[in-house]
């Protein structure tokens, strides 16, 4: 399955926007585990995903061509 | 009211004489006269906002100039809102200004919005914006979010229903604020002027828009914006059940913002007279917590060299002096430093972060 990635801010430092196959993933909180092994620098930042523009607020299933977005706090001014 | 003045937005198709009446009668706080703050209030006060309030403890210095619009060079030295006022006065003498020179605190944010029906925040640090984000959300007060990173930007509205849901905050996204030590790498990020000009330019329509119940405001979205690509993400928010607000004034009083004047941290951010004098005393270290490719380079007799990824090493191999006075480049990894330090060590040694770092304390360190 193919899903599009895209990032803010700092992450996308070192998360660039791109599709990735995700064979043995089928739902958001295992898609954390997942990239935080491939971006080790997610551990221990803060931010939070959205699938499709919407807030990720509990676990939820992913599907073909679906958008996540994952985006860090902003505090600047 | 001159309508001479609006005219060009009353004869708006879908703004008109009754839009323009309600930006009259509103009351709008601009929180931060910095980068987002200053395009924002230009364009508010130009708009008509009835009753305009700035809050603002700063002083204008020379590397705001790039960015806060407001301000022109003799201004340097002057109070933020000073400055904006009278240049805000001058620009529409039709509309009521209120300046609060002042750092927002749990003791008198909840006096101060009380007074406005809309606050915009343009603050630049995680403390005030946790703190406003509860004061509006105990308050139910619609807040116009607006923030900066790099080449991009957020912008938001809490606190406002859309007609599909109630109302979320801040919190509904981030729960908690981002530790100190949390912050990647000491030095500032820097920003394009012209970034935190148009975020803060959209927080102004954002806040008209809300005001004169005009198009569709973010209300529960957040949008994401890009100046490199012009590209544009809106998220919708949904309601969270991962943390606890407020709900009295008493609760909200009883919060922890970080504030340094109402919580102390058990260390010390100190200037460089005070490391004058600390230099003198007896039992004394100074470490320098950049990594070794940092410049510039001090002298190394002087200021023991211990990076940040090892310092963890360093407090467990221990060490005898009691007072120790941590050095980076821009003094925020120095603090996360004094954090670690200081659950090591607690009392039995004092523990001091140099503030603004080596930057900008430059002739100090780079005297002969």
């Amino acid at each position: 399955m193919k899903i599009e990635i895209i990032s803010f801010g700092k992450i996308a430092e070192f998360i660039s926007d791109q599709k990735i196959d995700i064979a043995e993933i089928a739902d958001t909180d295992s898609l954390k585990m997942h990239l935080e092994t491939l971006f080790p620098e997610l551990k221990g930042m803060k931010y939070k995903f959205a699938l499709n523009n919407q807030l990720v607020q509990a676990n939820s299933i992913i599907n073909q061509n679906d958008i996540l977005a994952i985006m860090p706090p902003f505090s600047g001014g | 009211m001159s309508a001479e003045r609006y005219n060009r937005q009353i004869i708006l198709k879908g703004f008109g004489e009754a839009a323009q009446q309600q930006l009259l009668k509103a009351k709008v706080l601009v929180i931060g006269a910095g980068g987002l703050g200053c395009p924002a209030l230009q364009y508010l006060a130009a708009a008509g906002i009835g009753h305009l309030g700035i809050v603002d403890d700063d002083t204008v210095s020379l590397s705001n100039l790039h960015r806060q619009i407001l301000f022109t060079t003799p201004d340097i030295g002057k109070l933020k809102t000073e400055v904006a006022s009278k240049r805000l006065q001058e620009m529409n003498p039709q509309i009521g200004i209120v300046t609060h020179p002042i750092r927002l605190q749990k003791g008198n944010i909840l006096d101060i919005l009380s007074r406005y029906d809309y606050i915009l925040d343009g603050t630049d640090n995680f403390e005030s914006r946790y703190l406003i984000n509860d004061a509006c959300a105990l308050l139910n007060k619609p807040l116009i979010f607006a923030a900066v990173s790099g080449f991009e930007g957020q912008l938001a509205i809490f606190n406002a229903a859309d007609n599909l849901a109630g109302s979320t905050n801040y919190r509904d996204i981030f729960p908690v604020p981002p530790g100190k030590g949390e912050i990647p790498n000491c030095a500032e990020n820097g920003v394009l002027g012209v970034l935190p000009g148009i975020i803060g330019t959209m927080a102004a329509a954002e806040t008209i828009k809300l005001i004169t119940k005009t198009g569709q405001p973010l209300n529960n979205k957040i949008l994401n914006y890009n100046l490199l690509t012009h590209q544009q993400y809106i998220i919708n928010i949904s309601q969270s059940s991962d943390y606890v607000l407020p709900k009295s004034v008493a609760e909200f009083l009883n919060m922890e913002y970080q504030d340094t004047s109402e919580a102390p941290h058990g260390y010390e951010e100190i200037d460089t007279a005070a490391l004058t004098k600390l230099r003198q005393q007896e039992s004394v270290i100074l470490i320098d917590v950049r990594e070794k490719h940092e410049v510039p380079v001090l002298d190394k007799q002087v200021f023991t060299q211990v990076p940040m990824s090892e310092l963890n090493a360093f407090i467990t191999k221990g060490f005898s002096q009691k007072h120790v006075v941590l050095i980076c480049q821009h003094g925020i990894r120095s603090v996360a430093a004094a954090e670690t330090l200081q659950e090591k060590f607690g009392n039995s040694k004092k523990i001091y972060s140099l503030k603004g770092g080596i930057v900008k304390w430059r002739d100090y360190f780079m005297r002969p």
